[in-house]
């Protein structure tokens, strides 16, 4: 075979792979581009379902050191961020005829969810640290409000930490310290 | 509509036959590459030689199952999978005792063989998780030469063995120095612009702390004669940390913490005595302390992270919580007793001012600052007198508890 042959074998050979290649890159941009678009529907679907849950929420008596079971609905977004934030704001919100042991102004600034950990940590607004009133009872009724009620309902979260203001603090005012998450503490809640 | 897929022009049959070998192929590269992943299993080998023993850890990226076979030399660990070590002999040059481990594998099994230097005994073994470690402690044995002599030559070794354990008694006749409480940390909270809890007629808690603690030094001074030091005399604010600096620098055997109550509840009275809990709070730090670190002096000289050093340290507590438990309810059964209060109990709770404290420590919230009728207690200095006098008497009790026994 004359030289001039095999360079034109190579030449079609090295031009089939090059012509291999390019219908293997443009399968891959056509195949991705026709997942995405249905994808895109689902996720909107799923974010505007909205299922209520029943959830058991513990609230203080007044004439009660312990906390008591009431049962309550939250709007199931399929985002669980979400679920927290709406669970979160509801006891913040309170109870009628129960006491709501939290600060006069406190809010949820942000939270989220340390997956790997079974961490949940929410960051509070300043009022944690200027409204509060004091007390180590105070304190462990905070905490505890929070930290038991969100165990409960919730059995991917294990530990709760505190932020204010996006912060880490040693201690609300001057007693339990909150650099560390908490574990839940039964001890405040009883089931009648 | 114009949907993209309209647009689509689909391929002829030959593409489409390409792409679904080439889907295959990854799909089995895929296969592949998890199974490996699955199956594999690296090790990672460190040891750390401690005053009595040598502690060998074996850190999987996996957990994995395990035998032991102890011979004379050498011991065997078989593991149920095939492990990656990085060389098959891995040389210990900084251990006294270990030799070199090396590494094997049979039947899908791999054996790690650890030889030694002198003659050893396992002195334990255990496991633990997150990440998975298999962790030996190894001593250096002198017995086990003896069990490879003839039998012979036992029985006359033994003998002079014997001799030697009828004689310590009499070389140990004196008896132990027995500890004595000698100084006393008393903890008025809050101080300076930190106020602590106020009430309705604004009444504040750092001036009853205050108070309270200024008579009860003088009661412990003038009935007890012992040593009593505060972590302030007037109004100051002191972080938490270094009041409890202050009692182990000071070298206080008792800490007490005098505070206030307040609560959401307006019904909520009586006084409470708190000592740490860190079980509840701090699981991490607890394991650590049931578990690896079972010598806190050792590991306070080998500790070179510091978050491992900040939870060393947020323990410092936990070698005292008995202690502090016993403290707590004498003081809150005197208190119960002044107040007419039933007994709520001790209770636990991670308190920041007591976690750093290397000696019994409490912390007492006298009364609820939030309770109308608390509160004007609060305001009457002969209350308080009382309350001083009844904590008094609870760390008096204490003081010969812990002396006599």
């Amino acid at each position: 075979m004359s030289k001039k042959k095999i360079y034109f074998l190579v030449g079609i050979a090295f031009a089939f792979s090059i012509f291999v290649l390019i219908i293997f890159f443009k399968s891959s941009c056509y195949s991705g581009k026709k997942e995405l678009e249905p994808a895109k529907e689902e996720a909107q679907e799923e974010v505007e379902k909205i299922e209520p849950i029943k959830v058991k929420m513990f609230f203080f008596k007044k004439d009660s050191r312990y906390m008591k079971p009431f049962q309550c609905e939250i709007r199931y977004f399929r985002i669980r961020q979400d679920v927290y934030k709406t669970f979160i704001n509801k006891l913040l919100k309170g109870r009628e005829g129960c006491v709501t042991p939290i600060p006069e102004g406190l809010e949820l600034r942000s939270l989220f969810y340390v997956r790997k950990k079974k961490i949940l940590v929410i960051d509070f607004n300043e009022a944690l640290l200027n409204k509060f009133p004091g007390g180590t009872s105070s304190e462990l009724e905070f905490i505890y409000y929070f930290v038991d009620n969100i165990c409960y309902n919730f059995k991917e979260i294990e530990e709760v930490k505190f932020l204010i203001s996006g912060n880490e603090y040693k201690t609300i005012s001057g007693h339990i310290d909150i650099e560390n998450p908490f574990y839940p503490d039964y001890r405040y809640l009883r089931d009648e | 509509m114009n949907h993209y897929w309209t647009r689509v022009r689909f391929p002829p049959p030959p593409y489409k036959m390409l792409l679904f070998m080439r889907n295959k192929l990854i799909f089995l590269i895929l296969c592949i590459l998890f199974s490996s992943c699955l199956l594999s299993l690296s090790i990672n080998i460190r040891s750390f030689d401690h005053q009595d023993f040598t502690r060998l850890v074996f850190e999987g990226d996996n957990s994995f199952g395990f035998k032991i076979n102890n011979f004379n030399n050498s011991i065997d660990i078989e593991i149920n999978k095939i492990a990656n070590l990085k060389n098959r002999i891995t040389r210990i040059d900084d251990s006294k005792l270990v030799d070199r481990v090396v590494h094997s594998t049979k039947d899908n099994k791999s054996t790690l063989t650890l030889y030694f230097k002198s003659k050893f005994k396992i002195k334990r073994n255990f496991v633990l998780e997150k990440p998975f470690r298999v962790v030996f402690d190894i001593v250096k044995s002198e017995e086990s030469d003896r069990d490879l002599e003839p039998s012979e030559n036992k029985s006359s070794k033994q003998e002079p063995k014997e001799s030697n354990i009828k004689d310590e008694p009499l070389k140990n006749n004196k008896p132990p120095k027995k500890k004595v409480i000698e100084t006393i940390c008393i903890d008025p909270g809050h101080g300076g612009s930190d106020l602590g809890a106020v009430g309705r007629s604004k009444l504040m808690e750092k001036d009853i702390a205050l108070k309270v603690s200024r008579k009860l030094k003088k009661l412990i001074e003038s009935k007890l004669g012992l040593r009593v030091i505060t972590t302030r005399d007037k109004d100051v604010e002191v972080s938490l940390d270094s009041r409890a600096a202050m009692a182990n620098n000071q070298k206080a055997q008792v800490f007490v913490s005098i505070h206030v109550n307040s609560s959401f509840r307006e019904s909520a009275r009586g006084p409470e005595t708190y000592y740490v809990s860190l079980k509840a709070t701090d699981q991490e730090a607890f394991n650590l302390a049931e578990k690896e670190n079972s010598s806190l002096g050792e590991a306070f000289e080998t500790a070179e992270n510091d978050d491992l050093k900040m939870i060393l340290w947020n323990m410092a507590q936990t070698e005292y919580i008995k202690e502090s438990s016993k403290l707590a309810s004498f003081i809150q059964s005197e208190l119960n007793i002044l107040m007419y209060t039933k007994n709520r109990g001790v209770k636990q709770a991670p308190f920041r001012v007591l976690m750093r404290a290397g000696m019994p420590a409490v912390l007492i919230e006298i009364a609820f600052i939030s309770n109308f009728y608390e509160e004007k207690s609060l305001m009457d200095e002969s209350f308080l007198d009382r309350v001083a006098n009844a904590i008094y008497t609870g760390i008096s009790k204490f003081i010969y508890f812990y002396n006599n026994t």
